[in-house]
């Protein structure tokens, strides 16, 4: 991959560290960006799933890593102090959206590849510039990866972010994980 | 976890439904969150189709 860029979003965030393969985001020569507001949603409760991995990911690695600054995240900070419980299960796709579409952060030829949650290719995330940007799916990343033989197989990370969840305390209902 | 949850669950699984959608739906469920509950109903993570996306990859593996 010879990209200028790669933004992260939560759900391939999340599926690394559940993974324990946040590393395998090192793997390619570009400069990698996290949005607050994706940092946010993964982190915001220790006990959340890979919270405390990425957490010292990032710190291990914070050399190399951008944190990015957007306005998503400055709004929805600024409405949590009004509405301290809010809740935008968007808000990291869109602050992504946001620092990729940024027009300083690609110039002349530059391209810029956004991975996203397998979901969201499908639906295929709305962004302006398609000729230089490319967004990809964690699984499109892995196989990737695996096609160039820096990583062993796209699908046992997969399995192990699935079997990670059987770690973890089971819940009555939704609601209960979500309070 | 209720019918309703599951077949919801099991809509994302089956690629079918945005991740963001099924969170709307789990009352805001954190991604982490939906990775536990595919993980307590034994449904496997979507996989995003390679067929019709194919130039895509390639583009980004160029």
């Amino acid at each position: 991959m010879s990209h200028e860029l790669f933004v992260v979003d939560t759900g391939p965030l999340i599926t690394l560290a559940a993974a324990q393969s946040l590393d395998y985001l090192l793997l390619i020569n570009v400069d990698i960006v996290i949005p607050d507001a994706v940092l946010h949603e993964a982190t915001r409760d220790a006990a959340l799933l890979g919270a405390q991995d990425i957490i010292d990911w990032v710190k291990a690695h914070r050399a190399s890593i951008e944190i990015a600054a957007t306005k998503v995240y400055e709004n929805y900070d600024a409405a949590r102090v009004v509405k301290p419980n809010l809740r935008e299960p968007d808000l990291g796709e869109r602050a992504a959206i946001e620092v990729i579409e940024e027009p300083d952060r690609l110039l002349g030829n530059e391209r810029g590849l956004l991975l996203c949650e397998e979901t969201a290719v499908l639906k295929r995330v709305v962004v302006r510039d398609r000729e230089r940007i490319v967004e990809l799916s964690t699984l499109d990343f892995l196989h990737i990866l695996e096609t160039e033989q820096r990583i062993q197989s796209a699908e046992q990370v997969f399995e192990l972010a699935a079997k990670r969840g059987d770690f973890l305390p089971a819940r009555k209902s939704c609601r209960d994980i979500v309070r | 976890m209720n019918e309703k949850e599951h077949q919801v669950l099991a809509a994302y699984s089956r690629g079918e439904m945005t991740a963001i959608e099924l969170r709307r739906r789990l009352d805001g469920a954190t991604y982490g969150e939906v990775l536990r509950l595919l993980s307590e109903a034994d449904l496997p993570l979507p996989r995003a189709p390679v067929a019709g996306r194919e130039e895509q990859i390639a583009r980004a593996r160029a």
